[in-house]
Parts: structure tokens; C-alpha cells; sequence
């Protein structure tokens, strides 16, 4: 096939997908709308909707969940946002909203994490003929186009990586922020990670600078080993533990980890040159914060005028659901926010050879035409690994 | 409170009630018994902003207030706004000195209380709790200190750097003061500006022109003479046309520009013409690069054979025998953070 056969393959393809995707959302929004969480002060919040060719639409308000219920079912987007800040006028351009506050939300994704299991799981799809790859191609080797996509289907591992740093995070936000563990609500995104929301009134006024000083400090960035007295002018180190102590924060993190207790000057002096100086201490100090500091994306929460995934509302990168996770532990994405219902079959074109998990059953698909329930076909043809025939 | 805490804090409206209880006349200080008040607060002046030396000579309250007073007067009539700036931030260390020896050395409990609830929370409305009177700590709500302390660019001031529990930061007192010298010098910033006087005494008006005669303006850095390479050139015109960089060439002329001592401030400014530019997100980054200055990691300034491969080398004739963009025009450019 020539490369012009190729793409009006697609073409056909592409939209005999949306046209499916398009009736399952729009079932979704009219059976299942009670799924949606009903946000606080939702006539003050920014809304904006994905269309399924990709457009963005922002600065959208709503009066009541009624509005946006009647506005979903006559526009069927393919995915709904709401702003974390709160506004005056929530429809104006940024700078003229007149900001109110935003609550604090956190974003933990695999693509932060660098975990070595992502190689294995992780598909490399030429965008012109559907081809795909295990490994990431410099072109596509059968129709040598260069327009790569990739896509992933998480595994046991990568979710229990993603659920163990949720936990860090929260265990940051309630020892050292003093927030509540009542006011803070984890969701799966949907996709391939994690949004932690905390609903606490202190935070709610930070400015995008303290916001950006509070990932840093969750992070484990920017740590000055001066904060625990140790210093260095002329290659003479000098050791002066602070007056206000390091019994608190990253600095008893630290030294705890470095199993220093009941330091004084002399026993901080001493750890010093037994690790080799300042430099290496230093460069230890670098270890351990970069180990405990908490794997997040920086931006998400530096940015207050950011719009995010309702919750209970579909991901439309995956065809799961943005759900609260009530019970951490025992949450299974792959059934506890599967939302559609199996009441049918659908014949789809698997792409290349597959294994996965979905609704506690387990599927190993070959690269041919096959059945799968309903479900499973919106997760396949949104991961870009199936079309529907 | 007494009168010295008047003097010492002369923003407090007690001090200006004293001032207006003493029914006292503006033309007195043509009187030559004041002519030494007059004196002292020029010397204050003078000291403060010519020579940058905070002033902290302490006489007798009703000397000091007037002091304070008439040099308010002639920086009102200097009325140059960096004077009226330079003068605040001096007069908020002044009184940082002053607050850090009460609060540290003020054995009476509860006129030290009295000073912190007068100064820290009715004045400026920051809620900070005695947490250890022996060892002279404060704490404060996270969000009270993020509030001012991201007004520091020093990494102290970072909230990683303090100690940090349950949704409070702990200061010593000399930290506890220093996070409100902003505030401070905007009290008497906004003093000066508030302040209405109809006519000025002569020898007052006359103190003042003799400092404002002594005031040298800084000359502003001269860039234009700056040559920089072409691969400098050609990113800078990228943006002055407000055309998307590539993230790799902001990298080259963020570490260059930093390279060269240019602030973080001047860096963003930069950038400012970049069509997706966020004020927010290329502070971060460029604090980043500047962050690890002098730390184990240094971000250098990306090689020529490195900006060759990236299509970022705009090689000419002057370039030729230099392997760094930072080797171009070297005996016309000298480092200035060498
Ligand atoms: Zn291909
Ligand atoms: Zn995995």
C-alpha cells in the first residue's frame, strides 16, 4: 500500500471509532450522570470540555449539576474539565476572573516515576498505518513514516508504585502540613495515575510562588545542608546546629535517615568527616532527599489556573472513569472504574498481540478481528490499540 | 509602652498621638534650640541613604522622635521615589535591630508580649506564637510564612530549608523579624507618601536640598556595547519576533545569560516575548539553572559541537577557534562573577 491508502485507511477507521465512542459517552452522560461529583460552588468554577477531534474549550460556567447534565448530553465531549480555583467571573479570560482561591491538587503519573517495568508494557504506534512496536523505531519499519505515538497499558507494578507514592504524599501533608487526613481526597485519573486534592482553608490563598516553595519542599528539592549548621568557607568545615533545631521536617528526615539521634555539634562534626567531608556529605544529603521527596508533576500544582479531569467523569484517554479511591489499598483501576456497562459485544481489530487484565478478568488477544465486551472495546480502541470493525 | 518604644518604633500610632499630644508646631524647629535635632536627623538621612549604613543611635525618646519626624519631612522633600524606597528599607533595619534585642533580650515578661502582640499582631496582622521562651522561638502558619518568605530569593528562605511540623514553621527571633522587614519598610514607605505638609521650615528645606544635591544616580549597565556570539543573537531575535525557542535554545541563553551575572529577574524579561511564556513556570526553571550554581551540579553553557547537533550554531568568522559560546569576544567581554 502506498502511503496515500494508508492514511485514507485511517481515515475510515478513526471514524467509525468515534462514531461508537461518541454513542457509548453519550449513554454514559444520560444513564450515568449521578456518577459526576457534584462540585463545591460550582457556579464560582471554570469548566472546559475536549471535543473528539482534539479541541479545547474553556472559560465555560454552569449555575447547577442540571445545566451541565442538559450541556453534556447535546454536546457528548470527549472529556470534561473543572478549575481547582474558584472565580468571580469563572467565563472571563484569565486575568480578568478575579481569582477567589483554589484548593491544593496534586498530580502523581507514571511518566514521573521512571519505573524499568514501563519498557514492557509501554506500545509504539505509527500513526500512519497502524503499525506497532515494542521499541521505540526511528520511522515506522513498514511504511517508514516518522509520526510515532505511544501508549500504555499500566501493570500490578505500576499501580502499586503510583498507590505507594499517593501514601508518601499524604503522609507529607499530614505530618508536615498539618492538613487533616479527612480533608484529603485521592482519585484515579483515569489514566495512569493519581490526583490528591486537599480541601483545607490555610492553603487556600497560596499564591502560585508559595505553591511552587510547597512542591519543592514535597519534592525534596533545593535542600541546603547550611539548614542543618553545616557548613564550608575556605575548606574549613564549620558545624552549628540552628536554633530552631532539627527535630522538625527535612531535617529530622535527614538526620533520622543518616540514623543520627540526639546530635549535637560535636557528634554532627564528627558524621562529617566520617563520610569524607562536606562535598561527600553534601552529595549524601542529595541521595536522601532525592529518594524521600515525593514524585509529582511540579506544574500541575505551581499552576492555579488549571482545569482538571471531573471527577466521574470519563477519561477519555482510556475509557475508565476519574473515581475517588475510598480504600487506597485494596482499588483496582481496572475494575473499580470501569463505569460502562457490558451489555453488549463489539468486534474489534486488536492491533498487535495483547495480555491484560480488565473487570478481574484476564485477556490475551492476538493481532486479529475478535468479540470483546463493550468495555473492553472502548478501553482498546481509546489506548489506540484496537479499531473497531 | 513606653515612650522609648515609641522612639524606637515610631510607625506604632501611639508614637504619633505622643507627637500630636505635644501640640506641637512645625515653624518651632526654626527655633535654635532645635537646630540640633535638625542636625541629627540629617546625619540619619545622610547615613541611610548616601552612605547605606543602617542608623542606630539611640537618645532620648522625645530627641529621637522629632529625629524621626524631620528626616520623614526631608525625604518627603527630596521626592525622589528610589530615595523614598532606599530610606524605608533603612529605617525597617533599624528597627529589625532594635525588635531582635527587645524580643531576645526583654526580661519582662509581659511587655514583651505587649511588643509582639502590638508589632506582629495588630500591626501587621502575622499571628506568631512563643514556642519555647528559653530558646527564643516563634512559630507561624505555613501559609503566613510562604506568604512573605517567597519575597526571598535566598535558598534560607525556602520552606525545605526551615524547620517545618504540623502546619508550622519555627523561627528563631532574629529569622521572625527579618521575614517582616518588607513589611516594615512599607509602613514607612507609606507614611512618607501619606504625609501632607503645607509649608516646610527653611532650615529643614534647606538640609534637604544640600542631600538631595549629594544623590548619584547609578548609571545603568551598558549592553549595547555587549557583543554576543551568533547563536545568542539568533535566539534573542528569535523571540524578539515572538516566535517559539525551542527548549534547547532556552536552555543555551538562560545558563549563557547567567553565565554572565545577569539577575534571574533580567533573565525571565528576557523571555517575556516568547509566545507561551508563563511568568510562573520560566521563573521555576530559570531558578533551577540558577539554583544549582556553585553546587556539585553546574549547568554549564551547552558546547558548539553540542549546539551544531541541536541546528542551534550560527557559525561566522569571529567564532572561529572558540569551542563555548562563553569564549566568544573574550578580551572584549570580561566575566563578571569570576
Ligand atoms: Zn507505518
Ligand atoms: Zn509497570
Amino acid at each position: 500500500m502506498g502511503k496515500r491508502d494508508y492514511r485514507d485507511e485511517m481515515i475510515k477507521n478513526e471514524t467509525k471509532n468515534i462514531n461508537f465512542l461518541q454513542k457509548c459517552f453519550k449513554e454514559y452522560y444520560f444513564n450515568k450522570f449521578k456518577h459526576l461529583e457534584s462540585p463545591l460552588d460550582i457556579s464560582r468554577r471554570e469548566f472546559g470540555f475536549m471535543s473528539f477531534d482534539s479541541k479545547m474549550t474553556r472559560h465555560i460556567s454552569f449555575i447547577n449539576m442540571g445545566q451541565l447534565n442538559a450541556f453534556l448530553i447535546q454536546n457528548v465531549p470527549a472529556g470534561i474539565y473543572i478549575s481547582n480555583s474558584y472565580y468571580d467571573f469563572p467565563t472571563f479570560p484569565i486575568n480578568e476572573k478575579r481569582l477567589i482561591g483554589s484548593d491544593l491538587i496534586f498530580d502523581i503519573d507514571l511518566k514521573d516515576l521512571n519505573l524499568p517495568c514501563q519498557k514492557d508494557h509501554t506500545y509504539y504506534i505509527c500513526k500512519y498505518c497502524d503499525n506497532i512496536s515494542n521499541n521505540l523505531p526511528s520511522s515506522c519499519s513498514v511504511c517508514k513514516s516518522t509520526k510515532i505515538d505511544s501508549t500504555i497499558i499500566p501493570c500490578g507494578i505500576c499501580i502499586r508504585n503510583l498507590k505507594n507514592e499517593t501514601k508518601k504524599l499524604i503522609s507529607f501533608l499530614v505530618t508536615d502540613f498539618g492538613i487533616n487526613h479527612k480533608s484529603i481526597y485521592v482519585y484515579f485519573s483515569g489514566n495512569n495515575g493519581f490526583h490528591i486534592t486537599a480541601l483545607e482553608k490555610d492553603y487556600f490563598n497560596l499564591d502560585s510562588k508559595g505553591r511552587t516553595d510547597l512542591v519543592e519542599y514535597l519534592m525534596g528539592k533545593n535542600f541546603s545542608v547550611t539548614s542543618l549548621g553545616v557548613t564550608q568557607y575556605k575548606n574549613n568545615l564549620k558545624v552549628k546546629i540552628p536554633i530552631s533545631g532539627l527535630s522538625y521536617g527535612w531535617r529530622k528526615r535527614i538526620s533520622k535517615n543518616m540514623k543520627l539521634f540526639n546530635i549535637t555539634n560535636n557528634s554532627l562534626q564528627k558524621y562529617v568527616n566520617r563520610v569524607g567531608g562536606y562535598l561527600l556529605f553534601k552529595k549524601e544529603v542529595e541521595n536522601i532527599t532525592g529518594k524521600m521527596g515525593v514524585k509529582i508533576d511540579p506544574y500541575v500544582t505551581m499552576d492555579i489556573h488549571r482545569i482538571f479531569r471531573m471527577p466521574g467523569s470519563i477519561n477519555s484517554k482510556s475509557g475508565l472513569s476519574k473515581v475517588k479511591c475510598n480504600n487506597l489499598d485494596s482499588f483496582d483501576p481496572f475494575s473499580d472504574a470501569c463505569l460502562f456497562e457490558d451489555d453488549r459485544n463489539v468486534d474489534v481489530d486488536v492491533k498487535t498481540r495483547l495480555e491484560f487484565r480488565f473487570k478481574r478478568k484476564k485477556y490475551i488477544l492476538d493481532k486479529c478481528s475478535t468479540t470483546v465486551p463493550s468495555s473492553v472495546g472502548i478501553y482498546l480502541v481509546l489506548k489506540n490499540l484496537a479499531n473497531l470493525i | 509602652m513606653g515612650k522609648d518604644d515609641f522612639a524606637k518604633y515610631p510607625f506604632l500610632n501611639e508614637a504619633g498621638n505622643f507627637i500630636k499630644e505635644t501640640y506641637f508646631d512645625l515653624d518651632e524647629f526654626e527655633r535654635p534650640e532645635f537646630r540640633h535635632i535638625i542636625e541629627k536627623a540629617r546625619k540619619r538621612v545622610e547615613y541611610e541613604v548616601l552612605k547605606g549604613i543602617v542608623c542606630t543611635e539611640f537618645e532620648k525618646y522625645d530627641l529621637e522622635l522629632f529625629a524621626f519626624l524631620i528626616s520623614l519631612i526631608i525625604i518627603k522633600h527630596i521626592n525622589i521615589e528610589s530615595i523614598t524606597k532606599k530610606y524605608s528599607l533603612f529605617e525597617a533595619m533599624r528597627v529589625e535591630k532594635f525588635l531582635t534585642h527587645d524580643l531576645i533580650y526583654q526580661t519582662n515578661s509581659k511587655k514583651r508580649d505587649l511588643l509582639i502582640s502590638k508589632i506582629f499582631h495588630e500591626l501587621l496582622d502575622l499571628q506568631i506564637i512563643q514556642f519555647d521562651s528559653q530558646r527564643n522561638i516563634f512559630k507561624m502558619k505555613i501559609s503566613d510564612y510562604l506568604s512573605r518568605s517567597t519575597l526571598f530569593h535566598e535558598l534560607e528562605w525556602k520552606l525545605i530549608n526551615r524547620s517545618v511540623d504540623k502546619g508550622f514553621v519555627y523561627l528563631d527571633v532574629e529569622e521572625t523579624v527579618r521575614l517582616v522587614r518588607n513589611e516594615l519598610s512599607l509602613l514607612i514607605y507609606n507614611k512618607i507618601k501619606n504625609m501632607k505638609i503645607t509649608k516646610i521650615p527653611d532650615q529643614i528645606k534647606l538640609e534637604a536640598d544640600s542631600i538631595k544635591h549629594k544623590v548619584i544616580f547609578p548609571t545603568p549597565v551598558q549592553t549595547k556595547n555587549l557583543k554576543f556570539p551568533p547563536c545568542i543573537e539568533h535566539a534573542l531575535n528569535q523571540l524578539n519576533k515572538n516566535e517559539n525557542l525551542p527548549h534547547s535554545a532556552r536552555f543555551l541563553l538562560a545558563t549563557y545569560m547567567l553565565f554572565y551575572g545577569k539577575s534571574i529577574d533580567e533573565i525571565i524579561n528576557i523571555f517575556k516575548n516568547a509566545p507561551d511564556y508563563n511568568e510562573q513556570i520560566t521563573r521555576y526553571q530559570v531558578e533551577h539553572l540558577a539554583g544549582k550554581k556553585g553546587s556539585l551540579i553546574q549547568y554549564s553553557v551547552p558546547s558548539c559541537s553540542k549546539l551544531a547537533n541541536e541546528n542551534l550554531c550560527f557559525y561566522t568568522h569571529e567564532c572561529k577557534g572558540i569551542t563555548n559560546p562563553i569564549q566568544f569576544g573574550k578580551k572584549r567581554l570580561q566575566r563578571r562573577n569570576d
